[in-house]
């Protein structure tokens, strides 16, 4: 038995979905998390018909006639796939908006139950619901729930497994034989339906408060949301962020943890003993475990900030910065909703990437596509902690720098692309439901933490583990597969294969093969930057730098790097702002649906970074030794280039415009 | 006669300017917390129309400011709070 989940947006349908299932997916109390259907069988307490009954989650709809692309997979779904039955969530503190849904679905013939959801909210604000009278008239079941709080998910589980295959009767029906093209009679019936649900409101509900009134809430939005105040306040909130994960709590997780890991080297290291090959030993000691060690040493700092991220999130805060940032992406030339996008890029690019498709225009859904991974994602936050750690005695100021670096290069990205690509005459408009504030929950915020470390440690065991041990194979043996000797390590595989790269980078302060070996390998995965700079220098420990001094006596792992601090800002910059890993790129390569914008997406952001990296050490190195760093002149030529050929395709695309108005004159 | 002429036309010219006003006389010109009617929603945009249909916001409705946020409009439609641009609160006549 099948169970389609249906409802308006931010009405609860995936933390309901979650808590039936026990699945993860991820919600946000904001509308537009979900882009796409997910499946998953309801959790057996629950389930008490002894077969298994399939939940579908589907994204939120306004209504059954599809006019963005959620809600086209919704009322595609419910028509074309016959569900045995939906659920239809409903909002309880807005049932004059969300029943013209519920009528719509009453009239499939498919047998609906409502969940009548966020009841226990519903009721603190002084709003009485007479349930069963709601479900006399509607003609269905209805069940008070509250998906939070995991109230009545049996009770719903039950009456939609009774139901099944009874049929449905319509409390509503829209005139027989409406054709769908005749936009007049579509509108007069929708208008009866909406005076249909009014009556049937009026009769059901008693509200206490007037909630068209100004409220605290209102209150709180015009300090968080103000014109001039929202992003001050904004990176407040985000300096806070770091400085928790970054500066206090994480590092203290941190030191831990990679005891931890410190010791299961030193037990590995006793028990291979010295009867076991110096390669192998090696290969698994500083490749495995000191490369892995490393990336998962960040674990701790990174599980704080997407805890704090996820707080931000359930409380309501992230949904006033979209409409505080809609402003200025309006201004370079991109739709409102490119916001969500961007602040999902944060945990990760690719769920980034796939909510751009909510974005209506397709030059806005590419730019977008294009522009998200410039966003710090979450693998990359162990490369800002190294070099935050490492150069710059743990600041929080760097991560801050970092993201609203990314926001303002996703910003000049935007009018450079404008520039270039024609716009299209489709006028973009924005719209979304502000979700209520509310406490955020200790349990959510954990269980979406659990689930992004999950995650991330499946990934270090996987894809990081392996290239790994491939980087320090490379690093041990030349090409005739001879072990490198000592002092001759220019000599290995990597070095050769790097070296070439280098030479590319000298102009950015950064052109030892280490480095451009660790850039290389972040394009795989960026935790990877971390890895093989850990298994290139043999430094399994980049958290507690301190005890790294006493063990190896080299001075410190700046020195080690070769790296002065300017060079390091400049390495970690182009890091995060040059294509993302290869699985984010597959995500672009799938929303934009064009060759030509995918190449150009990839050089316009390897440009980007490189330009940004340039920039940064060359006026960083002017600033504190009076003098440009190395290469100055084949890298303002590289610069140059790219600016020029960029400068180049905006003139065409003037003089395109210009012959376009001609020939229409 | 020509003064005549003058003050039809004048008038005609004056009915026009008001008529205009009244047409003009948008969201973006509420004052906030005050709940008006709906007259209509002046857009060429045939989707955007539609979708505001859906969510209860078409002429006869209520509607009320609560405030402006930075470039945004937050407004209450069927006990329902939106968050809307400029470009779509200029679409909704009241």
């Amino acid at each position: 038995m099948r169970i389609a989940l249906a409802g308006n947006p931010n009405s609860g349908k995936t933390t309901l979905f979650n808590a039936i299932t026990g699945r993860i997916e991820h919600v946000g109390n904001w509308p537009g998390v979900t882009v796409a259907k997910k499946e998953g069988d309801v959790k057996r307490e629950l389930n008490r018909t002894g077969s298994t009954i399939r939940a579908v989650d589907l994204p939120g709809a306004y209504s059954i006639s599809p006019f963005t692309s959620e809600e086209c997979i919704t009322s595609n779904f419910i028509r074309d796939e016959d569900p045995d039955v939906i659920i239809n969530i409903v909002d309880a503190a807005s049932l004059r908006r969300s029943l013209f849904f519920t009528t719509q679905l009453l009239e499939l013939g498919i047998p609906v139950v409502i969940a009548l959801n966020k009841i226990d909210q519903v009721k603190r604000k002084g709003i009485t619901i007479n349930t069963d009278k709601l479900a006399e008239k509607l003609k269905c079941k209805v069940i008070e729930t509250s998906s939070t709080r995991k109230k009545g998910l049996a009770e719903l589980i039950a009456a939609a497994a009774e139901v099944r295959g009874k049929g449905q009767e319509a409390p509503f029906s829209s005139p027989a034989g409406l054709d769908d093209t005749d936009r007049a009679g579509v509108e007069a019936a929708d208008r009866e339906r909406f005076a249909f649900v009014d009556k049937l409101v009026e009769e059901v509900e008693v509200r206490k408060i007037d909630s068209s009134r100004l409220t605290i809430q209102d209150a709180v939005d015009r300090i968080v949301a103000h014109k001039i105040w929202g992003i001050p306040i904004f990176a407040v909130v985000i300096f806070a962020v770091f400085s928790i994960s970054q500066v206090w709590l994480g590092p203290l997780l941190a030191d831990y943890f990679v005891g931890w890991i410190d010791g299961l080297y030193a037990y590995v290291e006793g028990l291979l003993g010295d009867g076991v090959s110096p390669l192998l030993s090696a290969l698994l000691l500083d490749g495995i475990i000191g490369g892995v060690g490393a990336v998962v040493g960040f674990l701790p700092l990174i599980m704080v900030m997407f805890f704090l991220l996820a707080l931000l999130e359930d409380c309501g805060y992230m949904a006033r910065v979209a409409v505080v940032m809609d402003r200025y992406l309006k201004k370079v030339g991109l739709s409102g909703r490119s916001i969500i996008p961007m602040i999902l890029g944060t945990g990760c690019a690719i769920p980034g990437v796939m909510a751009t498709r909510t974005i209506r225009d397709p030059r806005q859904r590419r730019t977008t596509a294009m522009l998200t991974p410039f966003m710090p994602c979450g693998a990359k936050l162990p490369v800002i902690a190294l070099f935050a750690g490492v150069f710059f005695k743990d600041a929080a100021w760097v991560g801050t720098t970092m993201y609203f670096m990314g926001i303002a290069i996703v910003i000049v990205g935007a009018l450079i692309i404008r520039r270039i690509v024609r716009e299209s005459p489709v006028r973009s408009f924005f719209i979304m439901e502000l979700p209520e504030y509310r406490l955020p929950s200790i349990k959510r915020a954990f269980i979406s933490m659990m689930s992004r470390a999950k995650a991330f440690i499946i990934k270090a065991g996987t894809i990081i583990l392996v290239c790994n041990a491939l980087v320090h194979i490379m690093q041990a043996f030349t090409w005739s597969f001879q072990p490198v000797e000592e002092g001759m390590q220019s000599t290995s595989i990597l070095a050769t294969l790097a070296t070439p790269f280098a030479v590319l980078l000298i102009p950015l302060g950064f052109g030892a093969w280490q480095l451009a070996a660790a850039a290389l390998t972040g394009f795989i995965a960026k935790e990877n930057v971390v890895g093989t700079l850990a298994v290139v220098y043999s430094i399994s420990n980049f958290i507690d730098t301190e005890e790294f001094v006493l063990v190896s006596g080299a001075g410190d792992v700046a020195a080690v790097l070769g790296l002065t601090s300017v060079s390091a800002l400049a390495y970690l910059m182009f890091n995060l702002f040059t294509p993302p890993c290869f699985a984010a790129i597959g995500a672009m390569n799938a929303e934009m649906g064009s060759r030509k914008w995918l190449w150009a997406a990839i050089g316009f952001q390897f440009g980007m970074g490189y330009t940004v990296a340039y920039l940064v050490y060359q006026i960083g190195t002017l600033i504190t030794t009076g003098s440009f760093g190395n290469a100055v002149i084949p890298g303002f030529l590289a610069v140059a280039f790219f600016i020029g050929l960029l400068i180049h395709l905006m003139h065409r695309k003037e003089q395109r415009a210009s012959a376009g108005v001609k020939e229409v004159a | 006669m020509e003064l005549a002429i003058t003050n039809l036309l004048f008038n005609r010219k004056a009915k026009n300017r008001k008529l205009d006003a009244v047409k003009q006389q948008n969201l973006t010109h509420a004052k906030v917390n005050c709940t008006y009617n709906i007259r209509g929603i002046d857009t060429e945009d045939k989707c955007m129309k539609d979708f505001l249909f859906t969510l209860g916001c078409f002429e006869g409705e209520k509607v009320t400011v609560i405030s402006v946020l930075a470039d945004n409009y937050i407004i209450h439609v069927k006990d329902a709070r939106y968050s809307i641009d400029k470009e779509l609160a200029r679409a909704i006549l009241i």
